[in-house]
């Protein structure tokens, strides 16, 4: 196998600081989960080795696959990527598994292993992008096109999903569901780091005057205005509030990562207030979600009922948590005493269980996310992939943020997941999608970027100089 | 307190105590990474990599390293020599201030052109544009860490 890699060109590399990581990350798991099932058998075992053997098994067959590909990339991203993944698997095998149910044939998948499933899945399609994407001409040469694949699922959910008095999230077309706003978002950077590395220096100009702000020519903020509707629209057409206030924000910092201009960010920030205003007096849905994050023991049973519980979870794991599987049954115990607790609602769970030193570590994970992705950003050949490797980063961080906000009664709780810990298959893909690129934008042996387009018109005949 | 809850507690502790390890691994590289990109930071702010050269010099696909301020042009004294009959002989200046790179056109008699637009006085310049004098185009490049 060696020598057919070597005629074919390819040098396999040690990533040794890979290796050490995942191998950390094994034992954790596998830690973790004998404490759950002793726990839930009451005595000491290890439980059954299945699942984790199976999860830590695929983590190193892609950290093969790196290794002999020969890539240099990224050597963090895979094994945080592996931890978020693995208190994913702890918490969902703790929690009921009827909460989700897949049957083929005889065989009967629980949560936890429709979410192994999912997890398997996400990282295969992780570890195919990372490995396979040698050039961006395919996200850089099409961004209208890209937008226009957005706006179409967008008009989709629209038209073909069930009129519901909640969230229209998902989309069912023959045996296949999906939340189409979680593909959106990924959809969103790439067009955005194409539009803005290409404008960047003309919306960074200066022309118009507003009393003490300066702003960019007037055509140049019409994007702004349209992203502003989107945003809005995804509001009122798919009452997802959680995607729309994502969108907005992952928008306005990379506004004014390329542009440098602070007078976007007051802006956009006014936007928001305006709109937030007008559809907090139109749509009840907003009404009550900022409501209750106001006063949740307003309507305790009711619309505070989730808040309030999810509160009551972090107040009992105290520091050091209750132990994985002792919670108490109000969070996650049986079906339906607290909704959504697998994908809204998991940040809360693990707070209980583990927590706030295992909720502080959480976030630390996100964090270093956050410090790759922008380092990635900063060494990036050209503005296209700086800016695509910032938005990508944005997006797993931020959602990371508004739901981490949401669950502690921060911000005004919307119904987005938690980054590869919450339940879910859409999610789970969109996300390995955007570490997989991640990973691909931080291989120093990638293709270099071309040059633009508009430079290779010539400027003949010249005149000879004096 | 029984052996079971000693042990399960035991167990529990050990599992944040790996949580904090695989973080306490991530800071090392992260740290490792940080310094030595420090180390090898102030190298060189960016290169011109050299796109078409019709007259040779400087010779087309060739890399050349930018200071802070690099001029450009057919006399000898610029910090690069451009040798193309359109070019004039103090062209054109490339400057790096605060944390971007800046070309201004020095009156030439061709003109100075980014990304196929003519250019007047001084202009912001981002890393992947092209810059084209005379017939020689160049591509503002970061130097890979």
């Amino acid at each position: 196998m060696m020598a057919a890699l070597y005629r074919a060109g390819i040098r396999p590399r040690l990533r040794y600081q890979e290796t050490i990581l995942l191998a950390l990350m094994g034992v954790a798991l596998f830690a973790g989960w004998a404490s759950l099932a002793s726990q839930q058998a009451g005595r000491m075992t290890i439980g059954d080795p299945a699942i984790p053997g199976i999860y830590v098994g695929i983590l190193f067959a892609i950290h093969l696959a790196f290794v002999l590909t020969g890539r240099r990339m990224d050597q963090v991203l895979l094994p945080v990527t592996g931890m978020l993944g693995s208190l994913s698997l702890l918490l969902m095998a703790r929690l009921p598994q009827g909460l989700a149910g897949l049957s083929v044939g005889s065989l009967e998948l629980g949560l936890a292993p429709l979410q192994l499933l999912w997890l398997s899945l996400a990282l295969a399609v992780l570890a195919v992008l990372a490995v396979a994407v040698r050039n961006d001409n395919w996200l850089r040469e099409y961004k209208y096109t890209w937008a226009a694949v957005g706006i179409g699922l967008l008009l989709l959910v629209f038209v073909l999903s069930p009129d519901t008095s909640g969230p229209r999230l998902s989309l069912q077309i023959g045996p296949i569901a999906g939340q189409p706003s979680e593909l959106l978002k990924v959809i969103l950077v790439v067009f955005l780091a194409g539009y803005l590395a290409e404008n960047r220096t003309l919306l960074a100009r200066t022309s118009t005057r507003l009393g003490p702000i300066s702003l960019p020519p007037v055509p140049y903020l019409l994007p702004m205005v349209a992203m502003w509707g989107v945003a809005l629209a995804i509001v009122i057409i798919q009452r997802d509030l959680g995607a729309a206030l994502l969108f907005f924000t992952v928008f306005l910092t990379l506004l004014y990562v390329a542009t440098r201009r602070f007078a976007y960010v007051v802006l956009g920030m006014a936007m928001f207030l305006g709109g937030a205003v007008i559809l907090y007096q139109l749509f009840p849905l907003v009404r009550v979600r900022v409501d209750v994050w106001l006063d949740p023991w307003s309507d305790p049973l009711d619309t505070g009922f989730q808040i309030i519980h999810a509160l009551y979870a972090f107040g009992r794991g105290g520091i050091l948590g209750t132990g994985l599987g002792a919670g108490l049954p109000a969070v996650g115990g049986t079906p339906g005493d607290l909704p959504a607790i697998h994908t809204d609602f998991v940040y809360a769970a693990l707070g209980e269980e583990l927590g706030m030193l295992g909720a502080l570590a959480i976030v630390a994970l996100y964090a270093v996310i956050a410090e790759r992705g922008l380092r990635i950003a900063a060494r990036a050949a050209d503005d296209f992939r700086a800016l695509l490797a910032t938005g990508l980063t944005l997006v797993i961080v931020i959602q990371a943020a508004l739901i981490i906000g949401g669950n502690l009664k921060l911000v005004p709780l919307t119904g987005i997941t938690l980054p590869f810990i919450s339940y879910g298959g859409s999610s789970l893909l969109a996300n390995a999608i955007v570490v997989g690129l991640m990973l691909a934008l931080s291989d120093r042996g990638v293709e270099p970027p071309p040059p633009p387009s508009s430079a290779r018109r010539f400027h003949l005949p010249f005149r000879s100089p004096a | 307190m029984d052996a079971f809850t000693i042990t399960l507690w035991i167990v529990r502790i050990t599992f944040v105590i790996l949580l904090y390890l695989f973080f306490a691994a991530l800071l090392r590289v992260l740290w490792r990474d940080l310094r030595s990109t420090v180390a090898t930071s102030g190298r060189s702010l960016g290169r011109l990599v050299v796109v078409a050269s019709p007259e040779g010099r400087p010779p087309a696909g060739s890399s050349i390293p930018l200071d802070a301020i690099t001029s450009l042009g057919r006399d000898v004294n610029n910090s690069i020599t451009v040798e193309d009959s359109f070019v004039s002989a103090d062209h054109a200046v490339l400057t790096f201030r605060g944390r971007a790179w800046y070309l201004e056109d020095r009156g030439s008699t061709n003109g100075t052109y980014v990304n196929g637009q003519r250019v007047a006085g001084v202009v912001p310049l981002g890393y992947g544009d092209e810059v084209q004098l005379g017939q020689v185009r160049l591509r503002l490049e970061r130097v890979p860490a």
